[in-house]
């Protein structure tokens, strides 16, 4: 007797032995209604190829300028790499903390809703969102100093930390203070690469872009989003 | 051959990558994940990763190869760093724009292709994550077990088994719709 899920897998030429393949391929030669069995599953499961949906026109000029700032910025980079480190993890504290401050002031009244964690606690969240930024910015101001292990070391960390509180803002339900925390990830990343001072420019410009996309985003939704102050650990 | 490549990086030829397939990422991502916003930052992600490797790529095929399955794996990411919430649920107006472009297709049985499409949206939906995953990357994108296996960080037999629960629920779900209709 031989499954769906082996017929399944035969049509896929993945996940069967020879042996396995070498039977059911004699018996699909031999039983017709097995041909016919194989059809039909696999033109159910083709009806889940739905169409394709229209891609967001904000979305696509958000890539595009995604690419136009990578583009332009990353010329400029050679000439005093230390310096541009510096500048580099600066400016990235800077923003984050304008993104958070500027989530904080675009947030909802703190009307309590079931989704937020009581006010009590919130005092504990607050600070612990202010050691993440004062850590980071610490951890990210010794950075031109370091060496390129030492380098990626630090920013693993920071990007460690930075992770946890995406996802404990994500917990809270915090979507957008988890996206903006998120947002950070691939530029720190860069920032661990042995060849980043060249790149540290057009991250800071793709930072940039990220900021003032989320600051649309946030002046266009309206002020019923939870509060970032349920952020938890 | 060195100036193939340097045209290459050229940014207005990545744009044009970007224009035509950008759709077919962006929808890709967004079946894995069932959230707009989070199929885009995939994209993005994806684009911004490959503008920082262009002078690896040869030809518009590879880049759109590989931009397609970085942002498959950076929405699988996406979607595994939501975990807490079990099951990602589709947007409301994505499920309304599947059954639009599921109506388009057949306009003389417009209710009934309305109705198909919000039920294969909702079908979708009803999978776990992992499901979800390995179902659309097994069947819609070819992916080999072993791949579904490593993005999922899991053993291929999971991934299988997986992949048989997903087919499971879909099809008694299609059935359910036939009945129905």
């Amino acid at each position: 007797m031989i499954s769906d899920n082996d017929l399944l897998l035969y049509h896929y030429g993945d996940g069967l032995d020879a042996e396995e393949r070498e039977r059911i391929r004699i018996a699909l030669a031999t039983q017709p209604q097995l041909t016919e069995r194989l059809r039909a599953i696999v033109a159910e499961l083709d009806r889940m190829r739905t169409p394709e949906v229209t891609v967001p026109a904000d979305v696509e000029q958000r890539w595009q300028r995604a690419l136009e700032l990578a583009n332009s910025e990353r010329p400029r980079s050679r000439a005093t790499p230390r310096f541009q480190w510096a500048a580099a993890a600066t400016a990235c504290i800077a923003l984050l903390a304008i993104v958070i401050v500027n989530m904080r002031e675009t947030s909802a009244p703190s009307t309590p809703t079931a989704q937020t964690v009581p006010p009590s606690t919130a005092p504990r969240n607050e600070h612990g969102l202010q050691w993440h930024l004062a850590s980071t910015e610490q951890q990210l101001a010794a950075i031109g100093e370091a060496s390129d292990a030492d380098r990626a070391r630090l920013v693993q960390t920071v990007l460690e930390q930075n992770r946890l509180f995406a996802a404990a803002a994500e917990r809270a339900g915090d979507e957008r203070l988890a996206r903006a925390l998120r947002a950070f990830a691939p530029i720190l990343q860069n920032l661990a690469e042995p060849q980043a001072a060249d790149a540290a420019p057009g991250d800071l410009a793709q930072l940039s872009f990220e900021l003032r996309v989320m600051q649309a985003r946030l002046a266009a939704d309206s002020p019923a989003a939870s509060d970032p102050r349920a952020v938890t650990l | 051959m060195l100036q193939l490549l340097s045209s290459w990086l050229r940014p207005d030829h990545f744009q044009s990558v970007l224009k035509e397939r950008g759709g077919r990422w962006f929808n890709a991502c967004l079946r894995i994940t069932g959230d707009a916003d989070l199929a885009a930052d995939a994209v993005q992600e994806a684009l911004l990763r490959a503008w920082r490797r262009r002078d690896e790529f040869h030809g518009r095929a590879e880049l759109d190869t590989w931009i397609h399955r970085i942002a498959l794996n950076a929405a699988i990411d996406l979607v595994r760093k939501r975990k807490p919430q079990l099951h990602v649920e589709i947007q409301e107006d994505v499920v309304a724009n599947l059954a639009i472009a599921t109506a388009a297709i057949s306009p003389e049985s417009e209710y009934a292709q309305e109705a198909l499409g919000k039920d294969l949206a909702h079908a979708l939906e009803r999978l776990t994550p992992n499901e979800r995953q390995a179902f659309v990357l097994k069947h819609l994108e070819g992916w080999r077990l072993e791949e579904i296996a490593t993005s999922q960080h899991t053993s291929v037999n999971n991934a299988k088994q997986t992949l048989f629960r997903a087919v499971r629920k879909l099809r008694a779900d299609l059935h359910a719709w036939q009945e129905h209709a």
